[in-house]
């Protein structure tokens, strides 16, 4: 009897192992699954994507369906971690592609590089950049997000705020909410020290940004930091103060991919993403995950279909 | 002063969303389990070999205990945070933090279920001509059994707990929707979470409750006499 | 520049040490976050843990309030209560209350748990004994119960110190400061001498008040061998209660 108790025991353990071990193989990434063909003659790809930002998520599932749809096997690298972590993970291969932002990214290799309006001018000096590193730059798409510092409209009507130079003389005693890197970024806390001399009190981290528009309406920020491509920007009736004077620059989303799995077919692809999206429709597609919690893998593939690309 | 304006007027729970995500919800509830059995197996397969020998030579206790007792008191997103640095954003970085914190439990309770174990039964083992290590496996073991289970319980549970936490580097299991809940304003994901790690505590408890009753008869029946 | 060698500079990096964001600052905040949670749990806890190891009534809802407890997920509970306490408890900085609410609800059951038994677990004898001599039941209970209780009790305290300490980081996620503050924004800007130098700082903490309660709990642990003494101290060391 006690020999009988013991090996249930011995192979509960056995079994307990093997399906361990068996689990564990799969368990880095959310595997997408193949869209059935065999994977032999194509690579693996991986698409990183922030899982703070809607827009991210949406444009990155994008990338992953019209790869997947042409047969490359993809997954996704997903966190919460901002720039300074994956473009290491880019440069080390532990992702393949991920969608970037122009001048935001410029201005991350290089703080000194001469960002502008103009998408063409930051492409230019973004692609030799990248080329450095072993990436590549693809189209830009028409769709921009920039940085944009919004308030409420009690406090834009109370303090006469409706540009960002308005903040100058009221700054210092109001607070400020945004992502944990906005005192890093030079189009965040650094940028409007220089540009604008504004320095607020206070600044309060907020990892998303309907938390920062969650924090606006309760009144523990006075000013936050959304992306231009927020839904809850109208939704909420923030008043978004005016870049007057030019801090932000043309931040088109593009893809960056490593020159090694950068064929002719993966940059089609990606590219052909590129050429559908528009400020507008991927701040309405944003809406859909952020204000109705849709699924981001569902939204994008209900757009590429409408767009004929899957 | 009123909130819940525009994106903030929703129900608490959202049940249609429940609904359309089922395949999800299943996804983390396994990846939560498989994070949780291997953290506890891998912690098992450490803590018995260094249990064993602590409770063979008595001196070694005293340093296995703290050097658990301080892992275990590491803040769990210290930790994690930590091993980031060097191992990533991976299943090792949270395997290698959640194995830790299992370790300190699982030896104390190891050794002192073989500690409990009375003389007498030692001593007619010995009496009979048991080698060591047979007294080790067919009586001391056995015997110590309802501790032991009592520490893998606890274990258990507190790394269900604590893979929640792990959301942050990118795994979570169920603690994704907690994050996303979050991050998102959206408490229907944020309560889903909770709500299914605390039952799935439950239910592991539950389950392990059951074995150890299942695996050691003789102690019902003698609690009986 | 190792991982190391970068928090050793945030450490002594004089820039550091001012300000609201600097180190003595989120140190004080952890600090009284979880003294403040300590506290208020210890106030609602004891005198539950007491009445009902007192009475003997009531042990059920004890012994699952102690379990369940351990079943909670704080992070869970914070990422429910944070947007509740915008609404309806908007007090103090941001994810002040929420962060407070979370260790409060953390503490109580080590606390409630080990007062109970340790309450209930004195030994039968002495408690007649007492009653022969006269005293009333409250009498027993703050003369008797509670100091022969004590170890145990510190030894709760100890479990949900230790516990509260180290889940005031999580706070951090929810906008407020403490040392978690460090943690979280060294991982959003891959600050990793800012984040492991959080990681030390809290950890350090964490261990430190560890070993405080260590030694509470070995001052006030009876040293005679009377019965009902050895008794107590048998408990103590039983696996499973209070760390």
């Amino acid at each position: 009897m006690r020999i009988f108790r013991r090996s249930v025991l011995g192979a509960t353990l056995v079994a307990f192992v093997v399906l361990a071990t068996a689990c564990a193989s799969g368990g880095d990434n959310n595997t997408k699954g193949a869209a059935g063909s065999s994977s032999g003659t194509k690579p693996s790809l991986t698409v990183g994507v922030s899982a703070a930002f809607p827009e991210n998520q949406i444009v990155a599932e994008m990338y992953a369906q019209v790869l997947e749809n042409a047969g490359y096997k993809v997954t996704t690298q997903e966190d919460i971690q901002s720039r300074e972590v994956s473009d290491p993970a880019l440069d080390s291969g532990k992702i393949d592609i991920k969608p970037e932002y122009l001048a935001s990214e410029l201005l991350f290799l290089d703080p000194n590089a001469k960002a502008s309006g103009d998408p063409q001018n930051n492409a230019d000096l973004l692609k030799p950049l990248l080329a450095q590193k072993g990436l590549d730059l693809l189209t830009p798409s028409a769709a921009q997000d920039q940085n944009a510092f919004v308030t409420t409209s009690d406090l834009a009507s109370k303090d006469n705020l409706s540009t960002v130079s308005d903040l100058a003389s009221v700054a210092s005693g109001l607070t400020l909410g945004g992502p944990p890197e906005c005192p890093k970024r030079p189009y965040c806390a650094i940028g409007l020290k220089k540009t604008y001399g504004v320095t607020f009190g206070d600044f309060k981290a907020l990892s998303s940004g309907t938390l920062v528009a969650q924090a606006l309406q309760s009144g523990d920020i006075d000013v936050g930091l959304l992306f231009s491509t927020d839904p809850t920007i109208s939704a909420d009736n923030f008043v978004l103060l005016q870049d007057d004077k030019g801090l932000q620059s043309a931040e088109n989303i593009t893809p960056v991919v490593r020159h090694d799995v950068d064929t002719s077919e993966v940059a089609d692809l990606l590219n052909g993403v590129s050429a559908t999206l528009t400020t507008d429709n991927i701040t309405g597609l944003i809406a859909k995950v952020a204000l109705q919690h849709q699924d981001p893998a569902a939204v994008a593939k209900l757009f590429l279909q409408d767009n004929g690309l899957l | 002063m009123t909130v819940a304006q525009g994106s903030f007027q929703q129900p608490l729970i959202l049940w249609s969303w429940i609904g359309d995500n089922r395949a999800e919800i299943l996804h983390r509830v396994i990846e939560h389990v498989e994070l949780t059995a291997i953290a506890v197996f891998l912690g098992l397969l450490i803590s018995f070999p260094l249990a064993i020998y602590a409770y063979r030579h008595r001196r070694a206790y005293g340093p296995i205990a703290v050097i658990t007792g301080i892992l275990y008191t590491i803040p769990s997103l210290a930790l994690f945070a930590f091993l980031v640095a060097y191992t990533g954003l991976t299943v090792t970085t949270a395997e290698i933090g959640l194995v830790s914190y299992t370790l300190l439990i699982l030896i104390r309770n190891i050794v002192a279920g073989l500690d409990a174990v009375p003389a007498e039964a030692r001593e007619s083992a010995t009496g009979m001509g048991y080698s060591r290590r047979q007294l080790l496996w067919r009586i001391e073991i056995p015997l110590a059994l309802p501790v032991i289970i009592a520490g893998i319980r606890i274990a258990t549970v507190t790394t269900i707990g604590l893979v929640t936490v792990t959301a942050i580097i990118g795994k979570g299991g169920l603690g994704h929707f907690i994050l996303e809940g979050l991050l998102q304003a959206f408490p229907t994901a944020a309560i889903l979470g909770a709500v299914l790690s605390i039952v799935l505590a439950v239910v592991v408890d539950a389950l392990l409750l059951f074995s150890e009753r299942a695996l050691t008869p003789w102690a019902r029946a003698r609690s009986r006499a | 520049m190792g991982v190391l060698a970068k928090a050793f500079d945030f450490m002594t990096s004089a820039a550091n040490y001012h300000g609201q964001g600097g180190i003595p600052t989120r140190l004080w905040e952890h600090v009284q976050m979880s003294l403040l949670s300590l506290g208020i749990a210890t106030i609602i806890a004891l005198p539950v843990g007491l009445l009902v190891g007192h009475r003997r009534r009531g042990g059920f809802f004890a012994i699952t309030v102690g379990n369940l407890g351990r079943a909670l997920p704080s992070f869970g509970i914070l990422a429910i209560v944070f947007p509740l306490t915008l609404r309806y408890l908007h007090v103090g900085s941001l994810g002040f209350v929420a962060t407070l609410i979370t260790l409060i609800l953390l503490a109580i059951p080590p606390i409630m748990l080990n007062t109970f038994v340790g309450t209930r677990e004195v030994d039968r004898d002495t408690i007649e004994a007492a009653r022969g001599m006269g005293l009333s039941g409250t009498q027993i209970l703050m003369r008797v119960e509670l100091p022969l209780a004590a170890p145990l009790i510190v030894a709760g305290l100890r479990t949900a110190a230790t516990a509260v300490v180290a889940t005031a980081t999580l706070g951090a996620l929810v906008s407020w400061g403490g040392l978690g503050r460090f943690i979280v924004d060294g991982l959003a800007q891959g600050d990793k001498g800012q984040l492991v130098a959080g990681a030390v700082l809290v950890a350090s903490l964490a261990v430190v008040t560890e070993a405080m309660f260590a030694l509470l709990q070995r001052a006030i642990s009876p040293r005679t061998t009377g019965s009902p003494r050895r008794h107590i101290r048998k408990l103590i060391r039983r696996p499973g209660w209070g760390m």
